[in-house]
Order: C-alpha cells, then sequence, then structure tokens
C-alpha cells in the first residue's frame, strides 16, 4: 500500500512541477497567480498523502495551513487588482 | 476487509492523480489565461477529491477522517471563490488591453 | 415582528453557530483540557465574525432542496472535472472559449455571489463579474446549453435558501 502511495506523491509532484512551468511562461500576472492555485490543491493532495504514507499527522495540519495560505494570497492579489483598476476608473466592478 | 479497503484506496486515489495529469495537460495546452483557468480549477479539485475519498479508507479515525474532508470542503469552497475573482481579473486584463 | 423575538433569534443564530464552530475546533485540533481556553477565543472569534458578515436570515429553508443542492453540487464538480479532462487529453483539443452573459433574477450582494461561487464549479464555465446587471460567464464550449443549465442551477439555489 505503502508502495503506491509513494508513487502517487511522486506522480503528483511531477504534474505539479509541470503545471508550474507552464504558469511561469505564461504571459501576465494572472497566469503567475495561478500558481499559488494549482500549489493550493496538488501540493495539498501530497501532503494528505505524504501524512498517510509516513504516518505523520501533523502533516495534514500543514496542508491545512497552505489552504489557507493559498486562498489569502489569491484574494489579496485580486483585490490589489481591483483596487488599482477603481483607480484609473476603467471599468465598474460590480462590487459593493 | 483491509484487501477492500487497499482497493478502494488504489481506485480512488489512481482516478485523482488522473485527473492531476488531465488538469497540467489542460495548463499546457489551452490557448489562454481564462481556459487555463478552468483546466486548474476544475480538473485538480476533482483530483483532490477523489485523493481525499482514496485516503479515507486508511484513516486511522472518524475525526482524522473528518479532518480530511474539512480540508478538501475549505479547498473546494475556497477554489470556487478565488477562480471567479482571478476570472474577473483576467478578463479586465483583456479589456484593458 | 417584535424586537423580543429579533434578539431571540439573533441569539439562537449565534448558539448554533458557535456550536458548528466548535464542532469544527474538535475535528481540527483534537478535544484536550489545556486547549479550552484557546479554544473558547478561537470559537467567539469565529462566531462574531460571522455574525458582521453574514446576518441572520429570515427566508425558509428547506432540508430537502439543501441536500438537492449540495448533491447537485458533487455531481457538478465530477461532470466538470471529467469535462475538462476530456477536452485537455482529446488530441483535436475540441474547444470553441468564449462569453456568454447571463441576466440573474437574484439581489447583488451576498445571494448573487453564492450563486456565481456555485456556478463556478458547473461544466465549461467560469463566472467572470458582471457588466449592466447581467452576469458574464467565460464559456469552454459556447454551443453548449449555458444559459439553461444556470437557470436550473439558480432555481434550485432559490428553492434551497431563499425561498420566501
Amino acid at each position: 500500500m505503502n508502495d503506491f502511495l509513494t508513487a502517487a506523491v511522486g506522480f503528483v509532484l511531477a504534474m505539479l512541477a509541470l503545471g508550474l512551468v507552464s504558469i511561469l511562461r505564461g504571459p501576465g500576472d494572472t497566469d503567475r497567480m495561478m500558481a499559488a492555485q494549482l500549489i493550493g490543491t496538488g501540493g495539498i493532495a501530497v501532503l494528505l498523502l505524504l501524512g498517510t504514507v509516513a504516518r505523520v499527522p501533523a502533516a495534514v495540519d500543514v496542508a491545512l495551513t497552505l489552504a489557507l495560505l493559498a486562498t489569502f494570497a489569491s484574494i489579496a492579489f485580486v483585490k490589489k487588482g481591483l483596487s488599482s483598476l477603481e483607480a484609473n476608473g476603467t471599468e465598474p466592478t460590480g462590487e459593493e | 476487509m483491509s484487501l477492500v479497503r487497499d482497493i478502494m484506496t488504489i481506485a480512488a486515489v489512481s482516478a485523482g492523480a488522473f485527473f492531476f495529469l488531465a488538469g497540467t495537460v489542460g495548463l499546457l495546452r489551452f490557448p489562454d489565461t481564462l481556459t487555463r483557468l478552468h483546466a486548474l480549477t476544475k480538473a485538480d479539485n476533482l483530483g483532490l477529491g477523489l485523493i481525499v475519498v482514496g485516503l479515507l479508507p486508511q484513516a486511522g479515525s472518524l475525526r482524522d477522517g473528518l479532518k480530511l474532508v474539512s480540508i478538501w470542503l475549505l479547498v473546494m469552497l475556497a477554489g470556487a471563490t478565488v477562480s471567479q475573482l482571478i476570472a474577473r481579473n483576467a478578463r479586465q486584463d483583456e479589456t484593458a488591453k | 415582528m417584535t424586537a423580543g423575538i429579533m434578539a431571540g433569534r439573533w441569539w439562537l443564530s449565534a448558539a448554533s453557530r458557535a456550536a458548528w464552530f466548535s464542532c469544527l475546533w474538535l475535528v481540527l485540533a483534537g478535544a484536550d483540557i489545556g486547549d479550552i481556553p484557546a479554544a473558547t477565543a478561537a470559537v467567539v472569534a469565529a462566531t462574531w465574525t460571522s455574525l458582521r458578515l453574514l446576518e441572520p436570515s429570515t427566508s425558509r429553508r428547506s432540508l430537502r432542496a439543501i441536500l438537492q443542492l449540495v448533491f447537485f453540487f458533487l455531481v457538478h464538480s465530477i461532470v466538470a472535472g471529467a469535462d475538462v479532462a476530456r477536452r485537455a487529453l482529446d488530441p483535436r483539443l475540441p474547444l470553441r472559449p468564449g462569453f456568454v452573459a447571463y441576466p440573474t433574477r437574484l439581489p447583488r450582494g451576498l445571494r448573487r455571489n453564492v450563486f456565481t461561487t456555485l456556478t463556478s464549479l458547473l461544466p465549461g464555465t467560469v463566472p467572470t463579474g458582471e457588466r449592466d446587471g447581467q452576469l458574464f460567464y467565460h464559456c469552454l464550449d459556447i454551443e453548449q446549453p449555458v444559459l439553461a443549465e444556470l437557470a436550473a442551477e439558480e432555481a434550485a439555489l432559490v428553492r434551497a435558501l431563499y425561498n420566501e
């Protein structure tokens, strides 16, 4: 069982690395911000798998923290982008 | 009993890994930011969900299982919220150009 | 409605939210006598924040419709993931991306935000904000019946949470 889960960790990590390459290649800031989202899902999957393979319950807590951090990073990024747009008066953003 | 649990784990984790593969292939092949966002959020969300489902039979206690599920729910909710914010940003980038 | 009933309802929803947050604490941090001060502080802070951000609602909620909505949500996220996977792995890369405007009847603010969050998991659509009171969706395939699916989702949401 552990061999299988370890292989799954390796596979998801490889997918994560490939995805990061494509995102870093991307043209805009938005593409780069998607890297945080990618780590937010792929990284958490890896941590949860590792927590089970290595019987380290703390890995699950790390995954939880990573989920929160990735979310706040993305929201901070979007907030910053939106407020600069509002200042320029480019477009109403639909915020209340 | 343990064999049944292991088979469930192998099936669900393999399916989850497959969706991570699909998400990454989508990221590499899709033409622009918004279509890549679809690949990232939809495929990876499902991949993580399946991996959580696969780890549930291996969880030591009810609490461990519930914790896995709450992390997944948090990630889903966060992904659904953040993906539309990123999409809004991407559309404004496109119209601003 | 008298002020007394209002206050009673407010306390009821504060108590039920605090109970939910306590359960969440027990799941995430475990049960330990030494944790009680930290747990109490966290539950009080979470309840206060939730009452500030999300005022107790007076709409009638149907448990059956909520369960149906959760079921919809799960089925849709599975279909959406499979749909993206199929398109990504197809050698011909079948994409017809474009924008669709959806005129929603939900009022601005919380309800509309709940709707866009739900629909961001629908197959092939991501909400990208609004213009002239219409929601703008980016679709992977604009030839799919996107508008009909969005309308069905809105009806399910109204049945579950906003039935007045």
